[in-house]
């Protein structure tokens, strides 16, 4: 079955490691505006599945289609380029660049993409001011706390525009409160029509903010199932 | 700015320590590479360039004046002269400068020879004379020189040519005051590469000249070798340097760049996962190395232009080059090649870069930075040396690769102070020998000295003694507290077979305990003998055994060779004072030599010398360092300071790494209670270790390579090995030079070692 309108496609998706195998046969289909939440213990794949979609990593087996292009076909540079454009990533430790100040981490993402410097920072304190943090502007990383570090890296991800946002616990190294506040601002994001797939831990933010909850285990998806959010 | 350019220089800024050690490290290597080039080059042919420079003459021939009369000598080649040459006596003057060679001559420029002017001027006026400079020789133009019936010369200027062509120069109608009896000619040759070629020349231009029209003719190739054996000491010295020092340099940059590329994996995922091509990620990786890289090596280049140019103009000063230029390539290659060479040691971690699946870096969240702690390690914990220093200790166990490079640079570092250290203890042993400064030992002028010429300064006396020279040698004796005595009297003699010099000392007195060291076969003891230095020997491929035909004042003799004895001079043989009354009946000694017990008054022999014979004048005490040796001395420590440095910061950067990738374990000992002071030791102890074993492995490299330098350059200075040149080392000082590593290690380590013992433990924390 291959959904024409999907922005993400898994058909029959192995990845194997040399002592463990990670993802165990998982098909996935993702339509635009949905917002997925993937959820299961530690180690059963999760982050895997993310990196596959994301073109990070490769598959044993099986084919990933993103946004209608079949990630196999593409090399190394290519993936790069379509990362550049087409995913926005959120990590649970944030990866910003130390080096960089929070807006150049942002506005780096921009430039990638052939963005002048300085309509890349005008984009970047746009994003800021929305998210709240257009005061950290010239902070670097390392003196930023958790929410704030995570919100730059939304912002960071947002950059481009893409056409789907993975988030791979995004609230897992925030305290509650920081971590409801990134919360909603995906919510929010979903609302106004972006295509996210989200792993976390939490069951009542997954319910809160997910139409859809998977659930994988072992490396496949064990349960699956639609939701009205609760508000 | 380009998303490679903007990433590579917020490392760059942002890690200032990696950056500047980068920096630092290439910075130390250009400025040795520009040196060791520099100096290589230098030494390579200065006397070539010189020689081209100045258009040095191919061939100079003195020819007979009146055989030559009205004859073109020019011969087809390209020429200078004819010169009017005449011969001074300065003999018996109150300026004594030995027999000159003096050539009527308007202008030091033209086609051939131009001869450059030292100091004041060139003679334009009847009454001047320009005088040519030996190396070393002292004093100021303005003082005059008597000629020998009647009149003075003023010396208006000092020059040299560089073939030495003559030893003065006047105006061509100043010459005809001085009686000359030769003419010079200067020729250049379009071939005057070999002997054969040079006496091909000669031949054409003196083609139809009556026999004997040639009174004597001087080969450029002639020249050439002996200036070469001089500067030749330098080529394996400064040619074992600049290998160090490239392959210090190499090891520190490999050391550095791989590191640094190594502890930047979880921003290479990070890079790759925004979208950065795997070609951008690598570029990343070699710029950010490249920019302090071509800092570093640009200023490198313009240190080692500033250091060596002095050196360079110290060692060849004597030979008439006067302002050298460094030829470029040898910076381009500096400023152009260490930066290619820090590439190419970033290429391979950066291609690494450049091939990692980013998944794997940042899946991990935190970096991961486990290191490997060996079975080793585990052990040096369990045992009971204290804390910090049993963790230290293993700490190099878990970065092997890392640990091996450090190890290496170390090793050099110590190589390089050890052959530094015996290099410069042989040069020392080998001036004390053949010019040693005997404290216990009184010289004393009874006569103008000969041999070389040299400048009494105006105003001072020539030495004229009371009494007779036995009369002088009973006085000497009777001195209270002298226990030797030695007569000297030297002829200048000319050797048969080329226009060549030489002087012979004759000795009367307690010859074995003052005369110099016979090292092989034994010391002249009767007429016709003669004791000559090894390089002698060598300079003019005799043998003991052989026989030379000397003449001197006009007599001629035939002398065997009997021994070899210790002195440095090639041109000084020795002789007993029984052979002299043979070459010059009724000399007297020129100068005394005595030995006083220890314990004597030096200024009461002195006093009571003067009191005996008030004509005998006391040198001060010799002054034992030659130039040479202050120059290879002084380079040799510049050189093992400026390569120890290298090693010390291929240390520091070690350390800066070790701690970087450790600030978790090491915040974690701190928040279990260690202080920041035995942190520090744990990091110092770290590379104590390597320190210590690098000394135990550099020391005995450092020992092989100076028995392999030394005999290089006495055999370049055409001297001979000696057992008192390559057994320098003793025992205390191969201990103090072994623990040099230590001191390189800890002087590396113990800076960032501190730095890290002061990161409070909440940033640490926070930041993973
Ligand atoms: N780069 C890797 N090399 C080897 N095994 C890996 C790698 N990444 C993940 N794994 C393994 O694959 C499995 C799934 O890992 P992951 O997707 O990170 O799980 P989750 O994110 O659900 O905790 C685990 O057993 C893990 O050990
Ligand atoms: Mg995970």
């Amino acid at each position: 079955m291959r959904n024409g309108d999907a922005v993400v496609e898994l058909t029959d998706v192995r990845k194997e490691y040399s002592d463990s195998v990670a993802l165990d046969g998982v098909s996935l289909t993702v339509l635009p505006g949905e917002a997925v939440a993937v959820m299961g213990p530690s180690g059963s794949g999760k982050s895997t599945l993310l990196n596959m979609i994301a073109g990070l990593d490769r598959p044993t087996s099986g084919s990933v289609v993103v946004q209608g292009t079949d990630l196999g076909t593409l090399g190394e540079t290519g993936l790069a380029l379509f990362r550049r454009r087409g995913i926005g990533m959120i990590f649970q430790f944030f990866n910003l660049l130390d080096d960089l100040s929070a807006l150049d981490n942002v506005a780096l993402a921009a430039q990638l993409t052939g963005t002048r410097a300085a309509q890349a920072r005008a984009r970047a304190l746009e994003l800021f001011g929305e998210l709240g943090i257009a005061g950290r502007r010239d902070v670097y990383p390392a003196r930023l706390s958790g929410g704030e570090r995570q919100r730059v890296a939304v912002a960071r991800a947002l950059m481009n525009r893409p056409a789907l946002l993975l988030a791979d616990e995004p609230t897992g190294a925030l305290d509650s409160r920081s971590g409801e506040q990134v919360m909603d601002l995906l919510l929010d994001l979903n609302q106004i029509g972006q295509t996210l797939l989200l792993v976390t831990h939490d069951e009542r933010l997954a319910t809160r903010c997910a139409t859809r909850v998977i659930e994988v285990v072992d490396g496949r998806i064990a349960r699956e199932q639609s939701l009205e959010r609760t508000p | 700015m380009s998303p490679v350019w903007l990433a590579s220089w917020a490392a760059v800024r942002k890690r200032k320590v990696q950056t500047t050690v980068i920096g630092l490290v290439v910075c130390a290597a250009g400025a040795t590479l520009v040196m060791a080039l520099g100096l290589l080059v230098a030494a390579d042919a200065p006397f070539d360039r010189a020689f081209a420079s100045q258009r040095g003459a191919h061939l100079t021939v003195a020819f007979d004046a009146r055989e030559v009369e009205g004859a073109d000598l020019t011969g087809g080649a390209e020429s200078a002269g004819p010169f009017r040459q005449a011969t001074l006596d300065t003999s018996g003057e109150e300026t004594y400068l030995g027999t000159l060679t003096v050539v009527g001559r308007a202008d030091p420029g033209g086609a051939v020879d131009r001869i450059p002017v030292t100091l004041g001027r060139w003679a334009e006026r009847p009454g001047e004379i320009v005088l040519g400079v030996q190396p070393g020789a002292r004093g100021e133009p303005g003082f005059e020189i008597a000629v020998p019936g009647g009149g003075t010369l003023t010396v208006v200027g000092f020059a040299r040519s560089v073939t030495g062509s003559a030893d003065a120069w006047v105006t061509p109608e100043q010459i005809d005051a001085l009686r000359p009896t030769a003419v010079q000619m200067l020729y250049r040759f379009d071939r005057a590469g070999t002997a054969a070629e040079v006496a091909a020349g000669q031949a054409a231009v003196t083609a139809g000249l009556p026999d004997g029209a040639v009174l004597g003719s001087l080969s450029h190739l002639t020249v050439r070798d002996k200036v070469t054996s001089e500067l030749g000491v330098f080529v394996p010295f400064l040619l074992i340097f600049g290998v160090l020092g490239l392959v210090v340099a190499v090891l520190t940059v490999a050391n550095v760049v791989s590191s640094a590329v190594v502890a930047g994996l979880r921003q290479i995922g990070v890079l790759k996962a925004i979208g950065y091509t795997p070609d951008q990620v690598m570029a990343v990786h070699l710029v950010m190395v490249s920019v302090p890289a071509v800092a570093g090596s640009v200023l490198g280049a313009v240190i080692g232009n500033l250091f060596a140019k002095p050196v360079v103009q110290d060692a060849v000063e004597g030979f008439g080059v006067d302002a050298l230029s460094f030829p470029a390539w040898v910076n381009v290659a500096a400023v152009a090649g260490l930066p290619l060479l820090v590439a190419l040691a970033a290429l391979v971690p950066a291609l690494r870069a450049r091939a990692l699946p980013a998944a794997r870096v940042i899946g991990a969240g935190t970096a991961a930075h486990t290191g490997r702690a060996s079975r080793l390690q585990r052990r040096l914990a369990g045992t009971g040396l204290p804390r910090p220093f049993a963790l230290g200790a293993g700490l190099p166990l878990a970065r092997p690769g890392r640990s091996a490079l450090t190890l290496a640079s170390v090793v050099l570092g110590v190589m390089t102070v050890t052959l530094a250290t015996g290099l410069a203890l042989s040069v020392m042993a080998y001036d004390q020998a053949v010019r040693p400064s005997h404290a216990d030992r009184l010289e004393l002028m009874a006569g103008p000295p000969s041999g070389e010429p040299a400048f009494v300064p105006p105003g001072e006396q020539v030495p004229t003694p009371r009494l007779s020279d036995a009369g002088d040698e009973a006085a000497l004796r009777s001195v209270p507290g002298v226990t030797a005595f030695l007569a000297s009297a030297r002829l200048e003699a000319e050797l048969a077979g080329g226009a060549q010099k030489a002087t012979i000392t004759f000795h009367r007195g307690d010859t074995g305990e003052l005369g110099p060291r016979v090292l092989t076969g034994h010391r002249p003891g009767r007429p016709g003998q003669v004791a000559v230095p090894s390089r002698f020997l060598n300079q003019r491929g005799l043998s003991v055994g052989d026989t030379v035909t000397v003449s001197a004042r006009g007599g001629r003799t035939q002398l065997e060779i009997v021994g070899v004895v210790l002195t440095n001079n090639a041109d000084e043989v020795f002789a007993d004072w029984s052979a002299l009354a043979a070459l010059a009946p009724g000399a007297r000694a020129d100068s005394y030599q005595v030995r006083m017990a220890p314990g004597t008054d030096r200024d009461a022999v002195v006093a009571a010398v003067r009191e005996a014979d008030p004509g005998l004048r006391a040198l001060p005490p010799r002054d034992s360092s030659s130039s040479t040796a202050v120059i290879i001395i002084s380079s040799a420590v510049v050189l093992s300071l400026v390569l120890g440095a290298v090693a010390a910061l291929g240390v520091f950067n070690t350390v800066v790494l070790n701690a970087r990738e450790r600030r978790r374990d090491l915040g974690l000992l701190k928040s279990i209670g260690m202080t920041p002071r035995q942190v520090t030791l744990l990091l110092v102890t770290s590379m104590g270790g390597l320190g210590v074993l690098g000394g135990l492995i550099g020391v005995p490299l450092g020992l092989a390579v100076h028995r392999v330098v030394v005999p290089a350059m006495t055999a370049a200075g055409q001297a001979d090995v000696l057992d008192i040149l390559l057994d320098v080392y003793q025992a205390p000082a191969l201990a103090l030079l072994a623990l040099s590593g230590l001191v390189i290690a800890v002087l590396g380590a113990v800076v960032p070692a501190r730095g890290a013992a002061r990161l409070s433990i909440a940033t640490v924390l926070h930041n993973e």
